[in-house]
């Protein structure tokens, strides 16, 4: 039987540093991560909490040695990693990744509470923002949360789903053919409601588009791939599971969009969800293997749906996604494999925006002809392509002009004074799903329900007593020992099993003692 | 959105059962001369990302490659 859907998000951000610079972006990333640890007390004297790094292996493949690649990887001092990382109160991650700021949500149950922690994850980097121009005013930074740069590169909005290992190793590794029948049709479709739009191509003249639903069908190259920074696949092959391997897996998607709309936000996580859920109950029985995946993934995000099967029969993009969403149905009435958190609401809202999608008219320029349900106020492309149009309307623009690859980088500014979609947010022109409480509580508070509860509680509590952490295990230092409590089952560490041991312990040797006992 | 060039495979028409009730409306409803404000005041915003922004934005945009 399926297990719940444990997901995190690692978000991306475009870092902006206009005019001459002083520091590097990755210097500028640094900073932003170190005012941020320094605002919530992480760099507070005696307190050096790392990021431990013994457990990231990105250069092995889930498919076997064969796959993986070898190369001399290289440790970073202490102090390196400190001002890369800040692990955070709320079982987050803000650190540099290369030369972007990055944040990875803690691990959540719901796909509502994945958009709220990945929202939270807005606020925590306009803070840290803020908190770094406080010590240096003369720091020219902003932060985009989208995909694009319009020079060639991409960067990414990463899901990682939780997945039972039997399972995953027979979709993925044994079968693939599996994953291929139904995971990835639905996958490369789910562009129609959750792709975050842009303007032109990256693949010049093979491309006549002048707007594209999806921001990274371009960057992918392949089903299948250990590599994130070129030849990119559909589904990353990392093995590096984060939990117990032998019970669990993470199934790393690294085709998605980063999502401003908590609506597309939300139906892209939670109809993946249910679709994982499906596939692990062995519930996709039909085989809707895709004849070319990558190009119907770019033809699909160039507005070209008819989707050809390997079978030889032709689809259309929307109707393959009205296939899932007929099984899901069943399946979530079903009963079979645990229920899925707000699966009506996920349901329903992927209902209305099959619907709305079936009636939505586009003329043959792509200007919005009808709208009858109103998407632009709910999905991200749909809402950049409407105010793209409002502007090359009233100033008779071609797609060509160079504003509109200025709105549609400034869509992602997660600034109010210069976020479109923050202004869009703001005037009530975009509908929400959540309120700003739950997001501003999942800025300091880790998600009750998953083994984030245990890391977030540890850190907001006893920070000056870690070592060390990553996603599955808290390492203490007791001076004479370092004693590690391991987290290998992402369900396990809630607030239901902790709250009560964290009431009663005034230190971790008292924490550890009751877990003991 | 028109797809049914060439569809070997029958729609399917999504049957919504009885009970069930649209929890999702369109839009909340909002007099005509306040949404005309709204976009009054969204245009001028575009127009100072616009100016803001400045001319070498989109040069000054480029980033690495991520991940």
């Amino acid at each position: 039987m399926s297990i719940p859907k444990v997901v995190g998000i690692e978000e991306e951000y475009a870092i902006h540093m206009p005019g001459e610079q002083v520091l590097t972006p990755f210097q500028a990333s640094c900073t932003l991560v170190n005012a941020y640890a320094r605002k919530v007390g992480l760099r507070a004297p005696g307190t050096r909490l790392l990021w431990d790094y013994g457990h990231e292996t990105p250069f092995k493949d889930i498919r076997g040695p064969l796959f993986g690649k070898i190369t001399n990887q290289q440790t970073i001092s202490d102090e390196e990693n400190l001002r890369i990382n800040a692990v955070l109160p709320n079982g987050a991650r803000l650190y540099t990744d290369h030369a972007h700021p990055e944040y990875s949500t803690p691990e959540c149950l719901s796909a509502r509470d994945a958009v709220a922690c990945d929202k939270a994850g807005e606020l925590i980097v306009r803070e840290a923002l803020a908190a770094a121009r406080d010590v240096a005013p003369w720091l020219k930074v902003k932060l985009f949360k989208n995909n694009i740069d319009y020079q060639g590169h991409s960067f990414g909005c990463h899901e990682n789903y939780l997945m039972d290992a039997a399972a995953h190793e027979e979709c993925f590794v044994r079968d693939p053919g599996k994953a291929m029948r139904g995971l990835v049709p639905f996958l490369v479709t789910r562009q129609l409601f959750a792709g975050s739009g842009r303007i032109g191509s990256e693949r010049g003249q093979a491309s006549s588009a002048p707007y594209l639903i999806s921001q990274r069908s371009d960057f992918i190259e392949n089903i299948f791939g250990l590599e994130t920074m070129y030849a990119r696949p559909i589904i990353n092959t990392r093995e590096e599971h984060h939990a117990d391997p032998t019970r669990f897996r993470r199934l790393h998607l690294i085709v998605g969009d980063a999502n401003m709309s908590e609506f597309a936000g939300f139906l892209k996580i939670g109809s993946t969800q249910i679709v994982l859920q499906m596939l692990e109950d062995g519930y996709l029985t039909e085989d809707l293997s895709l004849r070319d995946p990558v190009d119907a993934l770019r033809k699909v995000a160039e507005f070209n749906f008819p989707v050809e099967l390997a079978d030889g029969r032709t689809i259309g993009a929307l109707d393959l996604q009205r296939e899932f969403l007929a099984k899901a149905e069943q399946y979530c009435r079903s009963g079979i494999g645990p229920a899925v958190p707000d699966a009506q609401l996920i349901l329903q809202s992927w209902a209305y925006a099959l619907d709305g999608l079936e009636e939505l008219r586009l003329s043959k320029e792509l200007d919005l002809v009808d709208d009858p349900r109103m998407l632009s106020r709910r999905l991200d492309w749909v809402a950049k392509l409407w105010l793209i149009q409002r502007y090359r309307e009233s100033k008779d623009r071609s797609w060509d002009s160079p504003a509109l690859r200025v709105f549609d980088l400034q869509y992602h500014n997660i600034e109010p004074e210069s976020g479109l979609f923050r202004r869009l947010q703001s005037q009530g022109l975009v509908e929400r799903i959540l309120d700003d409480a739950e997001i501003s509580q999942r800025v300091g508070t880790a998600p009750p329900d998953t083994r984030a509860y245990f890391r977030g509680k540890c850190i907001e509590r006893f920070a000056g007593e870690i070592i060390f952490v990553n996603w599955e295990v808290v390492g203490f230092d007791h001076g004479e020992v370092h004693r590690m409590v391991p987290l290998l089952n992402p369900l396990k560490g809630t607030k239901e099993q902790f709250r009560e041991v964290f009431d009663r312990c005034a230190n971790s040797r008292e924490l550890l003692a009751m877990i003991r006992s | 959105m028109s797809e049914s060039r060439q569809t070997q495979i029958p729609k399917r028409k999504r049957t919504k059962p009885e009970d069930e009730t649209e929890a999702i409306t369109p839009a909340p409803l909002i007099s005509e001369e306040a949404k005309k404000q709204k976009l009054k005041e969204l245009d001028e915003f575009m127009e100072d990302v616009l100016q803001k922004a400045g001319e070498e934005f989109l040069d000054e945009f480029k980033q690495v490659e991520g991940e």
